[in-house]
């Protein structure tokens, strides 16, 4: 906690720093240069949504980010967040909220080499595509698929070694570890004390990727140890795009029992003006353990008036009936 | 023979490259390929061996640089805006800029590791050509 409190305070005094100094003119979207050392923004995201006897409004994300580059060789990104800032049910009209601000990454990148070089701190697992970009405003649907949240840790607090595989053009590769908790176990979507593993991606073309991912965790609290095994592939054109992710894990649990699961989802988007968007999503999602078992179908339309601002409808059909619900938010990156 | 020499030089002369990638003649890179320029242009790599990469634009909307994103990137500006706004959450930023071809050169001739691009008609000796388009 007192790890936290330090960096948060360090974080704060670096963004007071900018905002202070800052003289530049300002293009939504891409923060404030300050200088090559300083950049700020943020970003927050408001939801609605209406569920069976819970119709929800909430102000879902906030959140404020520097970065920078101290020399050629080295820099650095910091980043806090508030999760569920606030929250009213208009069902009931219990309103609940939490303003506390969490290190969401707060890292530094030494680059070295073509083929060497290294991330340290708590950072985004470079896993897939969608975990690379998990914010709503950067995202073609206000949900994310079930897959990217409850199968593998989305943060890392450790090193990533990364780099392009040499002798394979386009291809590109991240060695991580972790051998401790999460600089806030309050704030990672499956508490770890150690988490391994390795990407690989490869760019086919200017419009076609792929890549896949394996790792292995011991969570916090139950000390179960899951292996996982991860692939993913993109198109993406100036209209359409489409891409698919899939894992499958395997987790022992302190009962000497085994169980796996599987989970994946294919999204395709139209993109009929620079402004608009179709999307389609289908999900699947399998854990043998806790006997969950859910498939989805979405539809939902994007509209963009300028890039960073996103307003998105989606509705979703499950297996399970009683969660189909209608999602609709209004996000802004600045 | 006359007629021989008229049509390898017309051959020639309409496949040569419009523009140059150019970069210091202190470097000890040569070529380059079209993925890694690409690459050090939207700030996926930074380095070329372990020589550090510093891409120069033009500034603004122009017709070269609109060239060197459409052929290079692949991408148009509606796609490069929004890529650099992905980028921001990323803690990256688009390469600095420079107002004219002129001073690209010069940017380029000055600073070890600097990259730009510029016609071809305007490459001399005081810079090496990495990459044509």
């Amino acid at each position: 906690m007192k790890t936290v409190n330090m960096v948060t305070r360090s974080v704060g005094i670096l963004i007071g720093l900018a905002m202070a100094l800052h003289a530049e003119p300002y293009t939504l979207g891409q923060g404030v240069q300050v200088n090559e050392m300083v950049n700020v923004g943020g970003y927050f995201s408001t939801e609605f949504l209406a569920k069976k006897g819970q119709d929800t409004v909430s102000v879902e994300d906030v959140a404020v980010m520097a970065y920078g580059d101290i020399n050629p060789m080295l820099s650095y990104m910091a980043e806090l967040e508030s999760v569920g800032f606030y929250s009213k049910n208009i069902s009931t009209g219990v309103e609940t909220g939490n303003q506390t601000f969490h290190v969401e990454r707060f890292y530094g990148d030494l680059w070295l080499a073509d083929a060497y070089n290294i991330r340290f701190g708590k950072q985004i697992t470079p896993i897939g595509y969608w975990n690379k970009e998990p914010i709503n405003v950067l995202r073609d649907t206000t949900s994310n698929p079930l897959y990217t949240t409850l199968l593998f840790p989305r943060f890392l607090t450790g090193i990533d070694i990364n780099g392009y595989i040499p002798g394979v053009e386009g291809a590109h590769y991240h060695l991580f570890g972790q051998k401790n908790h999460d600089l806030d176990d309050e704030y990672i979507n499956i508490p770890n004390t150690h988490f391994f593993g390795l990407s690989v991606e490869k760019e086919l073309s200017s419009e076609w990727s792929s890549g896949g991912s394996v790792g292995e965790y011991t969570t916090l609290l139950s000390n179960q140890r899951t292996r996982f095994m991860q692939v993913n592939a993109k198109y993406d054109d100036a209209l359409w795009q489409v891409m698919g992710e899939a894992l499958m894990a395997k987790s022992e649990y302190a009962v000497s029992e085994q169980a796996s699961a599987f989970s994946g989802y294919i999204q395709g988007m139209y993109r009929y003006a620079a402004e608009h968007a179709f999307v389609t999503r289908a999900e699947y999602f399998n854990d043998h353990h806790t006997h969950y078992k859910d498939t989805i179908g979405i539809v939902g339309y994007s509209y963009r008036p300028l890039y960073p601002v996103s307003l998105k409808g989606e509705y979703q059909w499950h297996s399970l009936n009683a969660e189909n619900r209608f999602l609709f938010s209004f996000s802004v990156l600045f | 023979m006359k007629p021989l020499f008229l049509l390898i030089w017309l051959i020639s002369g309409s496949a040569a490259s419009e523009y140059s990638v150019i970069m210091s003649k202190k470097v000890s890179i040569s070529t380059l390929t079209s993925q890694q320029v690409r690459d050090v242009y939207l700030q996926k790599r930074h380095t070329i061996g372990d020589q550090t990469i510093i891409p120069v634009n033009l500034v603004g909307q122009n017709e070269l640089r609109s060239a060197f994103e459409s052929a290079v990137l692949g991408m148009d500006r509606n796609r490069l805006n929004a890529y650099w706004i992905k980028q921001h959450f990323q803690g990256s930023t688009p390469p600095l800029t420079q107002p004219s071809v002129e001073s690209i050169r010069l940017f380029v001739q000055n600073v070890e590791g600097a990259m730009g691009y510029i016609p071809s008609s305007m490459v001399d000796n005081s810079v090496k050509v990495v990459y044509e388009f």
